[in-house]
């Protein structure tokens, strides 16, 4: 050995079991880390890549503002053009289609999806090169993706049918491109087609989605020429570069970034206190050598400094190992988004993901380990004689002050994080801080409640196993602190599960409540998949509304239509609004679908719908609120088509899309937005008797002609909404259940240690009678205690932690009230007790096995 | 360490008193202890229990501090050191033997007896030496290479005296050396201790309850209730035996 410091690492190998089980904590930790990492690292790359391949040689974009935020007038081009400094512009219409299948179907999924673009054949400004047939030039032809076209065995000269705005269109496949920094947009195809073939398939026979602008070399600067269109066009409308427009797709994503470091950065703090508890374990079971070292004359830093650096060891051992781990964990969440229809290209090695799992890994340990190696220091060398006799185990009270003192800040952080509009730094900080001061809160005070706790809970087990269980909360009290840092471990995961859930059931049933009141339709006529916000969205075909008008079993048919908006219109006055959705409905129709809350100031609601039908609008209980705007004011309606100030006609009392909504005419979308396809149709019934067969005569005309289009009534909605948030939140509940997973390992650490110290005890047991099974009982009645101290905790916690989240949110989102996850909590008290059983396999069959002539001897 | 001077003594012991505990419970270990042990001198400690000869034993190591009186080895005073000052006196002026081995389980014997080096940070071959060496002085090179686990009670306690002696200290102290070992294995060990002081010329504190393992020192002292209960001359364990009978009339 080279040093008394190579001692720390030579011991690492004596106690293998422990040793493992602490490096599960921290791998597992910074497993997550790197998983999120790589996850977001590849996301960014997908859209960089997606916005360097399309707009491959443009300078600048002419557009409304994100994707999906209306069209240009006809004008535009022309205007574009006749701009200083402006070489070459090229006019683009832009729709989702999708792939019609055989026998006429649309399968689910991003690979049957298309992004298809229609330009004037020559101007093509993308990335690209053709690998196989040719450009297109004119008439129903379309150029693929070669990838694309690969996965769903589409060869040139083939005829393909697209379900596109116009209804099912024919074209013929002339030629195959590939982009060539072989952009993955998780498995959704590229097209492009002659603009006039376009505007026919997409509906858009005048407008344009897009300008896309070429800037000449010699003349004015790129930025010169940027200042020029905008001032050209109004507000509505957006001139910016690729790059910008890559930044503002971060930007969103930014808060799914962030959800998830959250859940990484949980499981890491789990993984800490795993080191915690198992460095403390390990210092007391090591008090009589440490005494002894110190007699032979080790100083106090130098005891202190060899626990680090076992604890150093053990973090660079976890992190390569974490970040294998974080590797298959960010190509499962990757699969996992693309199954939800969230693009996500291929996995991006950043080289940051290395020197994080590293950092963390260390950091992590040498953190966890800290206060017990500073324990360790203070080891009186006359332990060496007396071991761990007359140790007081209860800390200071003063402990459990300093915990209560930390709850409250840390609630209050909980409810900023939900309260607030905007996901900025401090604020996001201040949540996951406040959650953090929670927990840790909690931990201090944990110690004195394990007593009482112990008291309650043990009573099912004694109630089962009376002696196993007796033996097992006199355990569980023996060291309180122990059980105290075990339970707690346990307690963060279930916390967050039951907090998580409790936002999911509270908007669930929030919204339920909405369709219930609001709901007058019979049925639903939308794209399959259809979710506004996320990126373009399919819209209907002319002809849907007018053949189902036609149904003798139909009586109202009314379309919806939808637009995201980064920026929603703005009270007079203000400099932007918040992101929100944009919606548009025909005034005269609309009552007879919909009858959701309305705050008319006053008027009635026959008044209300005449105000918007003349070019009000109106507005969400969350925008109102928010921004401080009542029945009245005047709002700036500001789009890429054309401007407008309209006053409010009412609020509408919506939780849909957080309450950040402007509704208006049709007209008004087209006029400002150009926005002139519908997102989906309202359809009733024309009489009660016709209600049945409304929906089965819907679908027959759905079928043959549009089948990218789904029919759902009101409960099919209802379930699909459900299915969607359950599906959001089964992801957070996922990533959460690492948290719970590395806990186990600190409960399995934790009866090691018991057994350990307990072995003479045990081998009385068995000398007095008791069978190997009565032994193992007894180690598995100690960690269904312990497990369900966590699960008592974690209930109580958690359902603190989602009320504070949710009275915050139920700010901005009036109509949310708190429902308590009760499902939630019985799943998380019967997980602890599966949990708990599991834990105690691997320490019962110790104890089971030990000699008992040995462990009657042993000191 | 060499000692500063022939004459003094290597220890000096001057009003020592311990108490532990506060108030009602207080419990006054050593009262007033007054002491002098010369240097190559070997002084078996023995008395009842409580009659606080462990603690003389742990203030003589430095592993505790006196609530009265003062100790000093060889000229220096324990009393006024920091825990630094102290911890370094105990890496070089004091050997400890304990009654339960106290041998890291996961070095061997060779490694276990280079312990103290390590922790002076001296790696030199002198050091290494002087390592093998007391590990023959012990009888133990053949088993060099083991592991704790598989040596027997009475070389791990070897093992122990040899890591004791490694640093040179002025004093070896040993608490109930044997009180852990078969009665063959005691002997030996015994045997071992009393050629370390007379051959060798090491200064030993022995204390223990068993009059076998007192006869092997100069001096036995006994202590009863804290305080010094008379003295006779080592070497008979006969000697020792009717003290003891003399103090507990029938």
């Amino acid at each position: 050995m080279r040093s008394y410091y190579a001692l720390a690492l030579r011991q690492l190998r004596t106690r293998r079991l422990r040793l493992l089980l602490t490096l599960a904590g921290i791998v597992l930790g910074v497993g997550m880390i790197c998983g999120v990492l790589l996850l977001a690292a590849t996301i960014q790359r997908t859209f960089t890549d997606l916005y360097d391949s399309v707009y491959g040689e443009t300078d600048l974009i002419v557009a409304g503002e994100d994707f999906s935020s209306g069209s240009l007038p006809p004008s535009a081009l022309d205007r574009t053009r006749a701009t200083e400094g402006v070489d070459q512009a090229s006019g683009i219409v832009f729709s989702v289609v999708s792939l019609v299948g055989e026998g006429g179907k649309v399968d689910d999924g991003s690979s049957s999806t298309l992004n298809a673009t229609g330009i004037e054949p020559g101007s093509d400004l993308t990335d690209s090169r053709i690998t196989d047939g040719r450009e297109v030039q004119g008439g129903s032809e379309i150029q693929l993706e070669e990838s694309w076209a690969e996965s769903n065995q589409v060869e040139v000269g083939e005829d393909i049918k697209l379900a596109a705005p116009s209804g099912v269109v024919d074209l013929e496949v002339v030629g195959l491109f590939r982009f060539s920094n072989g952009l993955d947009f998780g498995g959704e195809g590229f097209g492009t087609l002659p603009l006039p073939a376009a505007r026919e398939a997409f509906d858009r026979p005048r407008a344009f989605d897009e300008v896309q602008v070429v800037v000449a070399d010699e003349g004015p600067s790129v930025e010169a020429v940027q200042q020029r269109l905008a001032a050209e066009f109004g507000k509505g409308v957006d001139v910016a570069t690729p790059q910008s427009k890559g930044e503002d797709v971060q930007d969103q994503v930014q808060a799914l970034n962030i959800v998830l470091y959250f859940f990484a950065g949980m499981a890491l703090f789990v993984g800490g206190f795993l080191i915690f508890n198992s460095f403390n374990m390990t210092v007391l079971q090591r008090m009589r050598e440490i005494g002894m070292q110190r007699t032979l004359g080790a100083t106090r830093p130098m005891v202190v400094r060899s626990v680090l650096v076992e604890a150093g060891a053990m973090g660079l051992i976890g992190a390569p190992l974490g970040l294998g781990l974080g590797l298959l964990l960010a190509i499962g969440l990757s699969a996992v988004m693309r199954s939800v229809g969230f693009p996500v290209g291929e996995l991006e090695l950043t080289p940051i993901a290395f020197v994080a799992a590293v950092v963390t890994g260390i950091a992590t340990a040498l953190l966890g380990a800290l206060n017990p190696a500073r324990r360790a220091g203070r080891i009186a060398p006359i332990r060496a004689v007396l071991g761990a006799e007359g140790l007081r185990d209860r800390p200071p009270l003063r402990r459990a002050a300093v915990g209560v003192a930390m709850i409250v800040p840390g609630l209050a952080g909980a409810f900023l994080l939900g309260a607030s509009d905007e996901t900025t730094t401090p604020v996001v900080a201040a949540g996951i801080g406040g959650t953090i001061a929670i927990f840790f809160g909690i931990a201090l005070i944990a110690p004195f409640l394990i007593e009482p706790l112990t008291r309650v809970l043990s009573w099912p087990v004694r109630r089962l196993a009376p002696v196993e269980g007796r033996i097992a909360a006199d355990s569980a009290r023996s060291n309180p602190a122990r059980t105290a840092a075990t339970a707690t471990a346990l307690m963060i995961g279930l916390a967050l599960v039951v907090g998580i859930n409790s936002l999911g059931a509270s908007f669930l049933n929030s919204i339920e409540r909405e369709f219930d009141q609001s709901f007058r339709r019979d049925l639903t006529v939308q794209p399959r998949g259809l979710s506004p916000g996320q990126g373009p969205q399919q819209t209907l075909a002319a002809g849907v509304a007018e053949q189902i008008a036609a149904l003798p079993e139909a009586g109202v048919v009314t379309p919806e239509r939808f637009l995201y908006l980064g920026d929603l219109p703005r009270p007079a006055g203000a400099e932007s609004g918040p992101p929100g959705i944009v919606f548009a409905f025909d005034p005269a129709l609309y009552p007879e679908v919909d009858s959701t809350e309305l705050d008319a100031g006053g008027a009635s609601t026959d008044e209300f719908y005449r105000r918007i039908g003349r070019g009000q609008v109106s507005i969400g209980r969350g925008y109102a609120d928010e921004e401080g705007v009542e029945v009245g004011d005047e709002i700036v309606l500001e789009g890429p088509s054309g401007e407008q100030r309209s006053k409010v006609a009412g609020i509408v009392e919506t939780v849909f899309a957080g309450g950040q909504t402007v509704g208006m005419s049709l007209q008004t979308i087209e006029k400002v937005y150009g926005v002139t396809a519908d997102s989906d149709l309202a359809v009733t019934a024309s009489s009660e008797d016709a209600r049945p067969a409304l929906e089965a005569a819907v679908e027959k005309v759905v079928e043959t002609d549009y089948p990218n289009l789904t029919v759902l009534s009101n409960e099919e909605l209802k379930s699909q909404v459900e299915e969607q948030l359950n599906q959001t939140f089964g992801i957070f509940n996922a990533l959460v259940g690492v948290a719970i997973f590395v806990s186990l390992f600190g409960v399995i650490n934790t009866l090691a240690m018991s057994v350990i110290e307990r072995t003479r005890e045990i081998g009385v047991l068995r000398a007095l009678g008791s069978t190997r099974w009565q032994i193992r009982r007894t180690i598995a009645a100690e960690s269904l205690v312990i497990a369900l101290i966590g699960a008592a905790m974690g209930i109580v916690i958690g359902a603190g932690l989602g009320y504070a989240l949710l009275k915050g949110l139920a700010f901005g989102i009036p109509g949310i009230t708190y429902t308590p996850p009760i499902g939630t909590m019985v799943g998380v008290a019967l997980a602890a007790i599966v949990l708990g059983l599991i834990a105690a396999i691997l320490p019962a069959r110790r104890a089971a096995r030990l000699d008992v002539v040995e462990a009657l001897s042993y000191e | 360490m060499e000692a500063t001077s022939l004459e003094a003594p290597a220890i000096e012991i001057r009003g020592l008193s311990k108490s532990f505990g506060s108030g009602d419970t207080q419990v006054r270990a050593l009262d007033g202890v007054d002491l002098d042990i010369e240097r190559g001198g070997m002084v078996a400690i023995m008395g009842p229990s409580g009659s606080g000869k462990s603690t003389l034993l742990h203030l003589l190591g430095a592993l505790e501090s006196p609530t009265e009186g003062t100790i000093s080895l060889a000229g220096r005073r324990f009393d006024g050191l920091d825990d630094r000052e102290l911890t370094l006196l105990r890496r070089e002026g004091i050997g400890f033997v304990f009654q339960f081995f106290n041998l890291l389980p996961a070095l061997t014997a060779e490694e276990n007896v280079l312990l103290p080096a390590l922790i002076a940070g001296r790696r030199d071959d002198a050091i290494r030496e002087r390592a093998s060496g007391l590990l023959d002085r012990v009888g133990l090179t053949p088993r060099a290479e083991h592991l704790p686990s598989e040596l027997s009670g009475g070389e791990q306690q070897r093992v122990s005296i040899a890591r004791a002696l490694l640093m040179e200290p002025e004093l070896v102290l040993a608490d109930e050396p044997t009180g852990n070992l078969d009665t063959r294995s005691e002997a030996q060990i015994l045997e071992l201790l009393g050629e370390l002081n007379r051959r060798d010329g090491h200064t030993i504190v022995i204390v223990t309850h068993d009059p076998n393992a007192a006869a092997v020192a100069q001096r036995v002292i006994f202590l009863r209730d804290g305080r010094l209960a008379g003295e006779v001359e080592g070497g008979s364990p006969q000697r020792v035996l009717d003290f003891l009978a003399d103090s507990h009339p029938p």
